[in-house]
């Protein structure tokens, strides 16, 4: 099988900026893929870079199929209505919405509110919408439940999941690694302009090897320290608290997050 | 096709519910109409036999200048753009269908003028009515071209406003619609031709067709066109 979008040593400067240095990965047909990193790492650029709507420096981007953009950031004529503008996009592309994915996000309750009375997480199901009007056999996600709250979180995570199911390819930019411990397949972490690791949420999950978190209270202070070897690291540091005269009142001792692991590998720690 | 006349239905729906198309369009020019008309055909009673054009040149000018620009900016300077343009919709969508539903509008405002002008003021309807509206058609078409580039070139909606009204004022003091072009000092004379207003104005009021009177409207509408073309594709870049 194809994939559904190859990158090769894509590269792209903001000025004397390095955004991107030589970026190298692939987005496998119908799989949920996920593009990580902090705020700055370059996950905007690469997908807008892939979606065309940037100039890239170097390097080359294969696309199999229709692709479909849910931008981070977008907007809409202040006084249009939900149905108008999936009407608009859908007839400029020559296809016909999809009644029952329109249901499912929503549009038909929004049919008569005009854009600017929508809410953020109304505004972000009919932006998925438009993405969908294309008929889209890849769809990409910037950030998409940013701004939402739990209730249009889950309710955005189900309909992302029906997409998947109906063998769309789906790419989303995100830095929430719950959401995307919920939804992804496979992700790939940007660091420094590169991928820092590629691979399933389990095989982040093995990289995290046995790392601790030990944190210990006393009466007048609470500190949390990192180990690789839990015997020594607390052996030592019980010797620490009892040469400084401090009463321990509490000890609580637990494995590093895949949230925590993600934040290192982003670092590039 | 399809899809180009709903967009153009649909601007025109969203200019409807947009007051401020409303008021530059329609409240504002009639307005003035009702106001001015019964001021100057009262004060110059001679001024019936140019009533319809004159107030024409203000309400279009004013529609165009002061109207048009908003629309454009709300989409050439935000996010929708790249909805546009990730959704495959053509950058140039947006200019084409505001400005054709614009034009629809100050047409409408227009023949309202054409036909409640007689009634209420005694005007007199133009001689040649097809040469009328034929001029009036240039006129609009040339108006809305530069009230494109406004829209086009500046970035946000107070500066738009601002560049609008320092190119309204001129065009309308200037163009011989308030006073005879005559009576104006030579200076501002010569300030009114650079102005679409006051080549429309003399376009629609005479009884010939002259072709040099045509001609500016052809050099600024061209030098509209391709200016046009070059702001949307930086907007596009």
């Amino acid at each position: 099988m194809n994939d559904a979008i190859n990158i090769c040593n894509l590269t792209k400067s903001y000025g004397t900026h390095a955004v991107l240095k030589g970026l190298n990965f692939c987005v496998r047909q119908g799989e949920i893929f996920a593009l990580l990193g902090i705020n700055g790492a370059g996950k905007t650029t690469t997908l807008e870079c892939i979606e065309g709507l940037r100039k890239y420096d170097s390097g080359s981007i294969t696309i199999n199929g229709i692709m479909g953009i849910q931008l981070q950031s977008a907007s809409l004529p202040k006084y249009i209505r939900a149905l108008e503008a999936v009407k608009l996009f859908a007839k400029w592309n020559k296809t016909s919405p999809d009644r029952a994915t329109l249901d499912a996000l929503g549009i038909y309750e929004l049919s008569e509110k005009p854009y600017y009375q929508l809410s953020t997480g109304q505004k972000r199901r009919l932006h998925l919408a438009l993405a969908l009007t294309r008929n889209p056999d890849i769809l990409f996600l910037d950030e998409p439940t940013a701004g939402l709250d739990v209730e249009g979180q889950i309710s955005l995570h189900e309909q992302i999941r029906q997409l998947k199911a109906m063998g769309k390819t789906i790419i989303l930019a995100s830095h929430d690694m719950a959401e995307v411990e919920k939804l992804c397949d496979r992700i790939a972490v940007l660091s420094g302009g590169k991928i820092a690791f590629i691979g399933t949420v389990d095989e982040l999950g093995e990289t995290i090897g046995k790392h601790y978190n030990i944190t210990i209270q006393t009466e007048n202070r609470t500190e949390t320290y990192e180990s690789e070897n839990i015997g020594t690291s607390l052996l030592s540091l019980l010797m620490q608290y009892k040469e400084k005269g401090e009463t321990i009142t509490d000890i609580k001792i637990d494995r590093g997050s895949l949230e925590q692991h993600f934040i290192k590998i982003a670092k590039g720690e | 096709m399809g899809a180009f006349l709903y967009g153009v239905f649909l601007q025109w729906k969203l200019d409807i519910r947009s007051k401020t198309l409303l008021i530059t369009c329609y409240i504002v020019p009639l307005l003035f109409f009702v106001i001015m008309g019964g001021i100057f055909t009262s004060v110059m009673p001679e001024a019936r036999y140019t009533l319809i054009q004159s107030m024409t040149v203000f309400g279009v000018t004013m529609g165009a200048l002061i109207g048009l620009p908003p629309s454009l900016v709300e989409i050439y300077s935000s996010d929708i753009k790249k909805v546009y343009k990730a959704n495959g919709v053509p950058l140039y969508l947006g200019l084409a269908l505001t400005n054709i539903s614009a034009y629809i509008h100050l047409f409408l405002m227009s023949m309202i003028l054409y036909i409640a002008a007689p009634l209420v003021f005694h005007a007199e309807i133009p001689e040649n009515p097809g040469r009328y509206f034929i001029s009036l058609a240039v006129f609009i078409a040339v108006s809305l071209s530069i009230a494109s580039i406004i829209g086009l070139a500046v970035k946000d909606q107070a500066k738009t406003s601002m560049f609008s009204i320092i190119i309204f004022i001129p065009s309308t003091m200037l163009s011989g619609i308030m006073f005879p072009m005559e009576l104006l000092p030579k200076a501002f004379g010569t300030i009114g031709k650079l102005f679409p207003a006051s080549w429309g104005y003399k376009l629609m009021t005479e009884n010939v067709f002259k072709f040099e009177h045509f001609l500016p409207f052809l050099f600024i509408f061209v030098l509209a066109a391709v200016m046009c073309n070059i702001l949307l594709r930086k907007v596009d870049n």
